[in-house]
């Protein structure tokens, strides 16, 4: 009797189990970090973007110390040396020099402080809390402060045209220290949680499993010998590729050139084309770890691909853009190693 | 009823039992073919180097050796090479950042097998073995040294000046003082600096061959550090003649499997060596005080603009350069650090570019988890393993453990 009774309940316990793992999970994603975006910062897509004038960047917070890897977008747990990351998403903010400021927020607007208050506070050395002069940096800007006290506090970037004198800023509010939680998000949260567990339990699952070999299925590699790709169509139709690679087997971690071979529509050989390929394993999210090019055109469509390398096995992507007579187009190669 | 129980619990007991410690169940061909492409046995022959052309010449070994191992090669007479690259140690030095003259921002990786890589530093920002022994020669906090410095000494000590110019031909008139200060260099401080300006540029340009030769013959000494058999590699050689061998074990042929199979570590510790040379964002932490570190991206601007680059005038032959040519711009190089071998592992730690990790536990954790990166992108996926399968990986990664198969006269200071 006793056993029937324990037998019974794992559906439950199994239910209980996930919906409070999902609630756990759910709060570390929704709680401090993510969830506190205000002022000149905003959510897109999971990343803490700030928009300096028509510019943007990626703009992250950490405390190394005492919360490691977290990422925070403004408000901040603790006091305490904390990292702020700027990276450019924009072409161009790269080549201005940008300035960081960070002063207290005496402006008696709390959070919803903008540019205009911090404007009217006139001389800012004196609110200063920390300041980096402008620099230009190619990849990200990154500086790093201790904050002694917790408090509120104003964050500013300024990025300066040289040629215009335009003055691009960035202004957002933030708090550093003793902050709670977000209750109407945790809420959302439990609700968002609650349907989880019912997606889960019900026939919801064996679909999206469908659905998940479906894609997985057409995700596969459609070539079979890796060294060479036959008869690719470009993505708007323009062209048809042919690739093959001047060592055979393929082998990772070698420096080596592939034959393009480009057609029309009507399988007549295109010359004179511009041709530049980039490429990457869009499974790891990161390119090819060399730029190749076309160095020489062999005549009859056919080109000379030099400089490619690949240092993982697993499947890879080039595109290939060409571009003959004002038509540009993308041809896609897709091969396993 | 509790002999039911009973039973339930055995059950469940020897299931657990076999969920964490699976027999081994033998290979499959792939798995096979993964195993094939880290043995050592698969390793290609010693790479050329074009762009030295005594990289193989035995009395450049002997200058290099010497060299590397002498302390007068510094500005305080206390460093040499093997003061931050230790035989004993792996040729690294134990320490998180390497100490010098002075503290560096980085850790001193082993050196044993980088012949094979196209790329020196964790960043990359040499493209040879012989620009690399350079940087630090003239660097304030490692030998803080100049060029000028360096030649005097090689002119005024008798063996030393004997076998340069066996391998590389007449010393300029360095006794002509007004031509060759005693000292300077374009990237020594201010008086030092003053001085290299002050000189004749086809002057500059003779010190900066000699200076260039000085570290073709540092890396003609480099070449002979090479790595020896280990017991995984015996496994395999075993295992290719006879299909079975008892050399691994237990943990370690799980870690094994883990390794080649989902673990990943095969995407970037690939080939022979354990590396593919490639850089990589895996999200390691900042050290407390200091920025995130740029890595490659950084690397990669200065191993363009180095005058002993692969391209540069110093180089044997430029036209062999399809490496720096062809190197990879893409934005995955923000905070990216070049893989480093695995094999001999316990002889290198701490771990990370700036000796992040203390044990190879703290590593693998990390991987384990692989948790979002300060600057840039970590192309890591958390792999979730269950904490005993992270010991099996390095139960399997201290099998790479090898004395090296250099000989070992070659891992002592030279007799002079």
């Amino acid at each position: 009797m006793r056993e029937r009774r324990f037998l019974h309940t794992i559906p439950w316990m199994q239910q209980l189990f996930i919906a409070f793992f999902y609630l756990l999970y759910l709060a570390s994603i929704l709680t401090p970090g993510y969830a506190s975006a205000h002022g000149g910062v905003v959510l897109e897509d999971d990343l803490c973007v700030i928009n300096v004038g028509f510019y943007q960047a990626h703009f992250t917070i950490f405390q190394p110390i005492n919360t490691q890897h977290e990422q925070f977008c403004e408000d901040l747990p603790g006091t305490g040396e904390s990292v702020f990351v700027l990276e450019y998403l924009h072409d161009g903010l790269e080549q201005l020099p940008v300035d960081f400021r960070i002063i207290r927020n005496v402006t008696g607007m709390g959070l919803f402080a903008g540019v205009n208050d911090v404007e009217a506070l006139g001389d800012l050395d004196v609110v200063t809390e920390f300041y980096h002069p402008p620099v230009t940096e190619p990849d990200a800007f990154a500086v790093l402060h201790e904050f002694a006290e917790p408090g509120a506090f104003i964050g500013i970037v300024t990025a300066v045209h040289p040629d215009t004198d335009t003055l691009y800023t960035a202004v957002f509010p933030f708090e550093v220290g003793a902050f709670g939680l977000n209750y109407p998000l945790i809420a959302v949260g439990v609700v968002l949680g609650l349907l989880a567990v019912l997606a889960v339990s019900s026939r919801w699952r064996s679909g999206g499993a469908t659905v998940a070999t479906l894609c997985a299925g057409l995700l596969l590699p459609m070539t079979a010998d890796a060294a060479e790709i036959e008869d690719v169509v470009s993505a708007d139709g323009y062209y048809r590729v042919t690739a093959i690679s001047r060592i055979h087997p393929l082998a990772i971690n070698q420096m080596h050139a592939w034959e393009l071979q480009v057609f029309d529509r009507s399988g007549q050989p295109v010359i004179n084309a511009n041709i530049s390929v980039s490429g990457g394993m869009p499974a790891h999210d990161h390119g090819l770890p060399t730029d190749p090019r076309i160095t020489r055109e062999l005549g009859e469509g056919r080109y000379l691909l030099e400089g490619v390398k690949f240092h993982m096995r697993g499947a890879w992507e080039l595109y290939v853009l060409i571009d003959a007579t004002g038509r540009p187009d993308t041809a896609t190669l897709s091969l396993e190693l | 009823m509790r002999i039911f129980l009973t039973l339930t619990a055995l059950v469940a007991a020897i299931a657990l039992w076999w969920w964490i410690f699976p027999p081994h169940p033998g290979w499959s061909e792939d798995e096979l073919v993964s195993i094939q492409n880290i043995w050592l046995e698969s390793l290609p022959a010693l790479p050329d180097d074009p762009t030295n052309s005594v990289a193989d010449d035995a009395d450049a070994q002997i200058l290099g050796h010497r060299l590397f191992f002498d302390l007068r090669m510094s500005a305080t007479g206390t460093t040499s090479c093997a003061t931050c690259h230790q035989p004993q140690r792996g040729f690294s030095d134990g320490l998180a950042l390497s100490v010098a003259i002075g503290q560096t921002k980085r850790n001193a990786p082993g050196i044993a097998g980088l012949a094979w890589s196209p790329w020196l530093y964790w960043d990359g920002r040499k493209d040879s073995l012989w620009a690399q022994a350079l940087s630090p020669l003239e660097d304030a906090v490692e030998h803080g040294g100049s060029r000028l410095m360096f030649a005097h000494l090689i002119h005024t000590d008798e063996p030393y000046r004997a076998l340069y110019e066996k391998v590389f031909g007449p010393l300029p008139a360095l006794d002509d003082r007004s031509r060759f200060p005693i000292a300077g260099g374009p990237l020594a401080s201010d008086e030092g600096r003053a001085a290299w300006d002050a000189m004749d540029p086809d002057d500059q340009r003779e010190i900066n061959r000699l200076f260039s030769n000085l570290g073709k013959a540092i890396a003609a000494y480099e070449r002979l550090l090479v790595h020896g058999s280990s017991r995984f590699d015996r496994y395999v050689a075993e295992l290719m003649e006879t299909g079975d061998s008892e050399q691994l074990a237990g943990s370690e042929l799980r870690g094994l499997r883990l390794f080649i199979n989902e673990a990943n570590c095969t995407q970037c510790h690939n080939g022979p060596l354990l590396t593919n040379n490639a850089f990589h964002n895996t999200g390691l932490l900042s050290l407390p005080g200091k920025l995130p570190d740029i890595g490659r991206s950084a690397g990669l601007r200065k191993v363009r603009d180095d005058e002993f680059n692969c391209l540069g005038p110093y180089s044997d032959n430029p036209t062999v350069c399809d490496e720096l040519v062809y190197a990879g711009s893409g934005k995955e190089n923000v905070g990216a650090m070049k893989a480093p071998s695995l094999r001999n592992l316990a002889d290198t730690q701490p771990y990370g570019h700036a000796g992040q990790f203390a044990t190879l536990g703290e590593v693998l954790d990390h991987y384990n988890e692989a948790p979002d990166a300060m600057i840039g992108h970590n192309e890591a996926k958390p792999l979730d393993l269950w904490p005993w399968q992270v010991v099996d990986l390095e139960a399997f990664l201290l099998t790479l453990q090898a004395p090296l198969a250099t000989d070992p006269s070659w891992l002592e200071p030279p007799d002079q």
